[in-house]
């Protein structure tokens, strides 16, 4: 339950996100307000998943008997035009992991996270949210998601604390449990002073904070985040960690994807290397990186560092 | 302790002298102001004793209905805190039926309510030479300002009720806004009437009816009794079942007070939320009060808005040179702003930038996303059509045009918000990004922008051609047409709008991934 790191988790953090981790009733009351969503298939996805009886078990949640895994991509492809970004990505995430994509840049780590948020649609393959398919129920698919996007905008000419009622609002939450999960969010985050201010006012690590902070309002079952830690300081990601890791040993699952290897090989439990679309390794961190380091092995499955020919003028100054 | 509330209710007037400066200067302003205005109303007031008795009847009613309709508003709409509110005496377990009487005693000691004492004399001694008794005067400038002061305590304690702690600048805003939409055409028209010595036939029409209502009866009694038939009787008898009424409303409201306590705020926490607290709490109201916040901040909308005028004027001018009737040209620019308005929103969600992806994320749906886009085009174009429509039939001169020139604005506007419905969901194109100067134009590859845009409008034009020519004949032929055109109008307008949006609402639920790649793109 401590964080990796060796950050204690704190412990009124913890309390915080547990009332807004993992309650399967709190969800049936949301139903029951907000019948616009997706009510013919919501029952279905609950009965389908027996996931949150191991929720309050902080001990087990590797040994469960396998349930849905959180997340199964069957041969996804996807073009841009002439470039294929995804050339039949298969990949497993179990339920309570906490699964880093890592990859060089291009590689198609961002839109392999938007087609699992379902921001992109991929050309073929399956994708299954928690053993929802998300291709036949994408709303019932993404009611179970919260997503971080990297480079996208948010609405920031809202308040902070317009900005999470929003996403409340947008996910069919009541206006008092948004109000109720936005005081605990800002708290936890520690945002509370800065609710009252515009977001396009925020530092770059305040708003992935409180974006973060709005894809956990409606306590969804999978995190997809892209890139959760780029701009971000030390403390703040500190803070992010701990939050994550708390969610997490409370049977979610956070997808991340980053190029800092050093982090995902301290923070995640299992890893997905992608390279030129291509899925090239998948497994925990140790079978990935084997007898050396995540990044050496990381270099090493890209291809080698880059060629220095060409570069002679660079050895030999101008002035 | 009806002496310690009067005391505490002059010890509050009072203390408006005192504090911060600025505020007693503000204070003392707006009593100066209203000082003004009421010397300036009596004086008119009196003046108007040399008119026939008709006229007379009908200035009174008119403005004393106009006044108690304000009195009976202005606490709603104003969101003013009221000093004597009966919660506040919840403490002391006073009985509640001396407290509402003491509290609607102490309601008389206010500055307006001074003024309107004034203007109530002023009216009793017009009366009183226009033929009335003393004693009637004398009752119904008593029996009025009662019922102006139970209106006003009556709307503060239900204004208390409804919006409790919710009450923000923003909905102060909207409620003001609506009391404008009335007030500008009745303002117009009555301008526009033709006076000559005579009460205009219309007005007449207005004041028959007001006399027999509860906020016009008080102000009607007494010229009525002239007339030696049961109306005067009738007049009377409303008025004090107004006030009767008034006062048992009272009364439940103060027990209510006394007798309850507020739920535990949970709107405690809804300060900040801005237009947020305004809208219901669901997906659209979400979407709806988001969009009010960026037409309301952000320049780029601002700088879309300003079509209208200029789309209006300019049509004028060539008009006018062409030959065309002043009188006809005073018509078009109004249809030219409403055919803007509906054509505004046509690219709305390209605004949003990548923004959108928290709808896509979220699973939203196309109905809320679509309608919820449309409240702030509605806020701020019912408004200005409701005061640019009888501002044009004003100058067009002729009232009976009206209901022709409401069918076409509302079939332009309606159907094209149905259109642009669609348009912004299926073929959004680039626009500035959010943030960056909204007079530089990104740039565009292909035509599907200019695409959009003629097809918005063009269709508008097109679906509204029935109302458009029925109009055109109520022009030329047969006045009758206009109230075809109204209803066709209406119809095909709110057909448009309805089927537009269940359309795009389709499209948008369809396209969300397309939608994502084209806001990436741009």
């Amino acid at each position: 339950m401590t964080a990796v790191d060796g950050v204690p988790v704190d412990p009124a953090l913890e309390s915080a996100l547990e009332s807004i981790a993992a309650s399967e009733t709190r969800d049936e009351v949301d139903e029951a307000v907000a019948p616009e969503v997706d009510d013919a298939v919501a029952p279905e996805v609950h009965e389908t998943e027996p996931v949150e009886v191991a929720v309050a078990d902080d001990s087990a949640t590797a040994e469960e008997p396998a349930p849905a895994p959180a997340l199964v991509l069957r041969d996804i492809r996807k073009s841009f035009g002439d470039l294929q970004a995804l050339d039949g990505i298969s990949l497993e995430v179990p339920v309570g992991s906490f699964y880093g994509i890592v990859g060089p840049n291009g590689a198609g780590k961002t839109t392999t996270l938007s087609i699992i948020a379902g921001l992109l649609r991929a050309d073929s393959g399956e994708i299954t949210i928690a053993g929802v398919d998300a291709a036949a129920k994408p709303l019932a698919a993404k009611r179970l998601m919260g997503v971080l996007p990297d480079r996208f905008r948010t609405f920031d000419r809202l308040t902070g604390r317009q900005l999470l009622y929003y996403y409340g609002a947008l996910r069919g939450l009541p206006p008092a449990e948004v109000e109720r999960r936005t005081i605990d969010l800002a708290r936890a985050f520690d945002l509370t002073e800065s609710l009252g201010r515009v977001v396009s006012d925020y530092s770059a690590g305040m708003s992935k904070k409180i974006m973060l902070a709005g894809a956990l309002i409606h306590s969804p079952r999978v995190l997809v985040l892209d890139e959760p830690f780029e701009a971000v300081d030390p403390v703040s990601s500190a803070a992010i960690l701990d939050i994550l890791h708390a969610y997490v040993a409370h049977g979610g699952t956070v997808i991340l994807s980053s190029h800092g290897m050093e982090l995902v090989e301290r923070v995640c439990s299992r890893v997905a290397v992608i390279v030129a679309g291509s899925l090239v390794a998948e497994g925990t961190i140790d079978e990935v990186r084997g007898e050396s380091s995540l990044e050496e092995r990381f270099v090493e499955l890209v291809g080698g560092a880059g060629e220095l020919e060409g570069l002679e003028w660079l050895h030999t100054f101008s002035d | 302790m009806v002496a310690h509330v009067l005391r505490l209710r002059l010890a509050l007037l009072l203390g408006a002298f005192r504090g911060d400066p600025q505020k007693v200067t503000r204070g003392v302003v707006g009593g100066l102001l209203l000082l003004a205005a009421t010397v300036a109303a009596c004086w008119a007031l009196l003046g108007v004793q040399e008119s026939s008795t008709a006229a007379v009847a009908a200035i009174t009613i008119f403005c004393g209905a106009t006044l108690t309709l304000a009195f009976a508003l202005a606490p709603i709409v104003a969101a003013v805190t009221d000093p004597l509110d009966p919660r506040r005496f919840r403490v002391f377990a006073l009985a509640p039926d001396p407290l509402a009487g003491t509290l609607a005693l102490a309601g008389l000691f206010s500055v307006p309510v001074l003024g309107l004492v004034a203007l109530a004399v002023c009216a009793a001694v017009v009366w009183v030479a226009a033929g009335a008794t003393v004693i009637s005067a004398i009752i119904a400038a008593i029996i009025g300002v009662a019922t102006c002061v139970l209106f006003a305590r009556v709307a503060l304690g239900v204004a208390g009720i409804i919006f409790g702690d919710r009450r923000s600048r923003e909905l102060s805003g909207l409620l003001l806004v609506a009391v404008l939409v009335i007030v500008v055409p009745v303002g117009v028209f009555l301008a526009s009437l033709d006076w000559r010595g005579t009460v205009p036939g219309p007005l007449q029409q207005v004041v028959d009816i007001l006399s027999f209502t509860p906020i016009g009866a008080a102000w009607a009694f007494p010229l009525l009794f002239t007339r030696g038939d049961a109306s005067g009787l009738l007049a009377l008898i409303i008025a004090l079942a107004t006030v009767v009424a008034l006062g048992f409303a009272w009364l439940a409201l103060v027990r209510h007070f006394l007798s309850s306590i507020e739920k535990p705020l949970t709107t405690r926490e809804r300060g900040g939320l801005g237009w947020f607290s305004v809208v219901p709490g669901t997906p659209g109201g979400a979407v709806a009060a988001r969009s009010l916040v960026y037409w309301l901040r952000d320049r780029r909308y601002l700088v879309n808005t300003l079509v209208i005028p200029v789309a209006a004027v300019a049509t004028v001018v060539p008009l006018l040179i062409a030959g065309v009737p002043a009188n006809v040209a005073a018509l078009v620019p109004i249809l030219f702003v409403a055919l803007f308005f509906g054509w505004l929103p046509h690219n709305d969600l390209a605004y949003d930038s990548t923004a959108i992806w928290m709808h896509v994320a979220s699973g939203l749906r196309g109905l809320p996303d679509r309608v919820g886009r449309l409240v702030p085009i509605l806020v701020i174009a019912i408004p200005v059509l409701a005061i640019g429509i009888p501002v044009s039939v004003a100058l067009h001169g002729r009232w009976a045009i009206a209901p022709a020139i409401v069918g076409v604005c509302a079939s332009l506007f309606f159907s094209g918000l149905g259109l642009s419905s669609i348009a912004s969901a299926a073929s959004p194109y680039p626009v500035t990004p959010p943030g960056e100067s909204p007079f530089q134009q990104p740039q565009r590859t292909g035509s599907s922008g200019a695409v959009s845009q003629a097809l918005v409008m063009l269709g508008a034009l097109a679906v509204s051609a029935p109302s458009l020519w029925w109009t055109w004949l109520a022009l030329t032929r047969t006045i009758e047409a206009a109230s075809l055109a109204l209803w066709v109008g209406f119809a095909t307008g709110l057909g448009v709008l309805v089927v537009g949006v269940a359309i795009g609402a389709a499209v948008f639920t369809r396209r969300t991934g397309r939608i994502m790649e084209f806001a990436e793109a741009s």
